[in-house]
């Protein structure tokens, strides 16, 4: 028996043949078969462009607004209520225990990315003091990063998710490189983490620094879109 | 009310500094090898740490997280309230004599600063047996508060309190709602609420003390007791005390007024059990007992309103589909974290809507003028013998219509089953010596 870490309720995890003849210790999943499945994946039909699940493999509608401001993007699971609730207490509530339940899922993930330098998205100093954590880094287990982006001291602004879709796209240049790190970037491949992809504008954003900074290519994976 | 006030009788942080709250205490505080939530009094794990080295509360979160960074202030309860000289009960109705001899009985006790138990039947009437002494109590100028584990209760209760007492100051409290707090001399709210109160309440009163989660909760328990003055004491109500709470009875170890009438005079409804055989593996074949189908069809046929409780969530949007399968149609289904839960309710009381099913959460604190009672399953765990008897509370409480049928299909007779029965036959006994009959 083991603690699910988002319900807390006692739950027996499922042990498979496979598990018992590979010998090693067993993984303990940190959530309850009810809470994984609050959870839905993106399936192999989403968007080429932003990761965004759909009924084709067609770049989206939203994707082909940006035109020639291309980034490749993709994404885990869909913002739905259950993502959106997690979200809520993980980061909103500012559980970090809750960082957990998605940590294996995004570590198949970033296993299966092309990539020579993960950059996450930072938060800013304010963000820091009253949450105490990066939520974005929070879902790593020890895969090695780059703190490459800050946020810059003069962004004083209301978070994204309080922003209509306009307002979203019309926000100013929110990052800058941070000089010591800046080296690293040269011709490299460098894979942008965040949360959830709203409008992209973010994310194009932290690629344009990027790019400045000398990376040959940028792509972006998110855990919502 | 200044900005001060809010810290009356609680401990909370603060959203500005504020000299005259003085220095605070630490909301997450080291003691010995591990670390303690000042507010909810639960212990750390030691992986509840974040990265910038604050410790943080993971048992109370939903209230606002806290860390060992975050102060929490308090001023002591000054009991700072505007005593009106007119009587402060405008409830215009009637108690009925047994309910009247149970109101003297409890304002003698509250008179004597007891801790005591009101044991009143479902339709008993067991708020307003408590009015004569809540208004002895605020006249008096004392802080109260009316609290109960389940929100639905506070919800009902909140609005009847109001007009009861229409010159008392009073605030609603409850987890998602969105009116700000407000210094009261009467506070409702849910057993959580608490939590945000230190030594604040000269009397508090716990509705359904023997409801989930408060009775298996240390915590809720903790609260109600930090929330109490030293010199405070505690009123509990319920209609089915547990069996911790029936043991300190017996041995008189806790003052209690006892009511086995409902207030109209009329025998509570008895629980009927049918045999339905094998009904879950007929369930899961999505079909119901024959003779449930045969009772809900005669009800939809005679414009007879019910309730049809289910033991599991899951079991709703099979039991809904047989329904309409057998053309029982127009109901809706209800569970806890169901959003359109107070919604789907008000459409049964003013019958937009035929019928719900229902998982437990409906067993109290709602009423219906003229409502059949049926129960799919009553032999599962999920059913209480306090359940049951509450759930059978539902039929039958108007005076305009005092009989309910309430019918339990079982698989087999469980012991809950038949505890549940001879629990609402015993207070039938009781009640008939005080005059009550069948209808
Ligand atoms: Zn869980
Ligand atoms: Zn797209
Ligand atoms: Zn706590």
């Amino acid at each position: 028996m083991t603690n699910c870490v988002w319900c807390q309720q006692a739950f027996q995890p499922r042990v498979t043949l496979r598990d018992i003849l590979t010998w090693r210790p067993l993984p303990v999943p940190p959530l309850c078969t009810r809470c994984q499945d609050k959870f839905t994946p993106i399936t192999a039909q989403h968007c080429p462009a932003c990761g965004r699940q759909q009924e084709t493999i067609a770049v989206c509608h939203d994707c082909e607004r940006w035109g020639t401001a291309a980034l490749r993007n993709r994404a885990l699971f869909r913002y739905d209520a259950g993502m959106k609730a997690y979200m809520q207490q993980y980061k909103f509530q500012g559980d970090y225990a809750l960082r957990k339940a998605l940590q294996a899922p995004l570590q198949q993930a970033l296993e299966q990315e092309n990539y020579d330098v993960l950059v996450p998205i930072p938060i800013d100093q304010q963000t820091w003091l009253t949450r105490g954590f990066n939520q974005v880094t929070g879902w790593l287990r020890g895969q090695p990063y780059q703190q490459a982006l800050v946020v810059r001291a003069t962004h004083k602004d209301q978070p994204q998710s309080a922003k209509t879709r306009a307002q979203r796209l019309l926000t100013p240049q929110p990052f800058q490189l941070d000089p010591r790190i800046a080296s690293d970037l040269v011709n490299q491949r460098v894979l942008l983490l965040d949360d959830v992809y709203t409008t992209g504008r973010t994310l194009r954003h932290a690629a344009t620094q990027i790019y400045l900074g000398g990376a040959k290519a940028v792509t972006s994976l998110t855990l919502a879109r | 009310m200044n900005e001060l006030s809010e810290f009356f009788g609680r401990r909370i942080p603060a959203k500005a500094a504020i000299p005259q709250l003085g220095a605070g205490m630490l909301a997450v505080q080291p003691v010995g090898q591990r670390y303690r939530c000042q507010r909810c009094q639960q212990w750390l794990a030691p992986t509840d740490r974040l990265p910038n080295g604050a410790w943080y509360c993971r048992q109370c979160l939903e209230m606002g997280r806290l860390t060992s960074q975050t102060k929490l202030y308090t001023i002591p309860e000054p009991n700072r309230f505007a005593i009106p000289a007119e009587p402060m009960l405008t409830w215009t109705g009637t108690l009925s004599d047994n309910q009247q001899r149970a109101a003297d009985a409890v304002l003698h006790l509250v008179q004597r600063r007891q801790n005591q138990l009101l044991w009143a039947v479902t339709g008993a009437g067991k708020t307003e047996i408590v009015y004569p002494a809540l208004a002895w109590a605020l006249a008096r100028g004392w802080r109260v508060a009316w609290v109960s584990p389940r929100v639905d209760v506070c919800l009902e209760l909140a609005p009847r309190i109001q007009q009861a007492f229409r010159t008392t100051s009073q605030c609603l409290l409850y987890g998602e709602q969105s009116i700000p707090y407000a210094y009261s001399q009467l506070t409702v709210c849910t057993t959580h609420q608490l939590l945000r109160f230190e030594r604040a309440f000269d009397w508090i009163i716990v509705d359904e003390v023997d409801a989930f989660p408060l009775a298996t909760s240390p915590l809720l328990q903790g609260a109600i007791t930090r929330a109490e003055k030293t010199t405070g004491q505690h009123l509990y109500l319920t209609a089915t005390p547990g069996e911790a709470l029936q043991r300190q009875i017996r041995r008189h170890t806790v003052a209690t007024t006892y009511l086995p009438l409902r207030y109209h005079g009329f025998l509570l409804p008895r629980l009927r059990v049918r045999l339905a055989w094998r009904w879950r593996e007929a369930l899961a074949k999505h079909r119901l007992p024959p003779a449930l189908i045969r009772r809900l069809r005669a009800y939809r046929q005679a414009g007879q309103r019910f309730l049809l409780f289910v033991p599991h969530v899951r079991d709703l949007t099979t039991v809904m589909a047989a329904l309409r399968q057998a053309d029982i149609c127009g109901g809706v289904g209800v569970h806890a974290a169901d959003e359109q839960r107070t919604a789907k309710v008000q459409a049964l009381r003013e019958q937009r809507v035929p019928f719900l099913v229902t998982t437990t959460i409906l067993e109290r604190g709602v009423t219906f003028p003229n409502i059949a009672v049926v129960i799919l399953g009553g032999d599962d765990g999920v059913f209480s013998t306090a359940a049951l008897v509450q759930i059978a509370g539902r039929a039958g409480r108007s005076a305009d219509f005092p009989k309910g049928e309430v019918t339990c299909y079982v698989q087999s007779q469980t012991r809950t089953v038949r505890q549940a029965q001879r629990m609402i036959d015993q207070l039938n006994r009781q009640g008939k010596q005080r005059g009550g009959r069948w209808p």
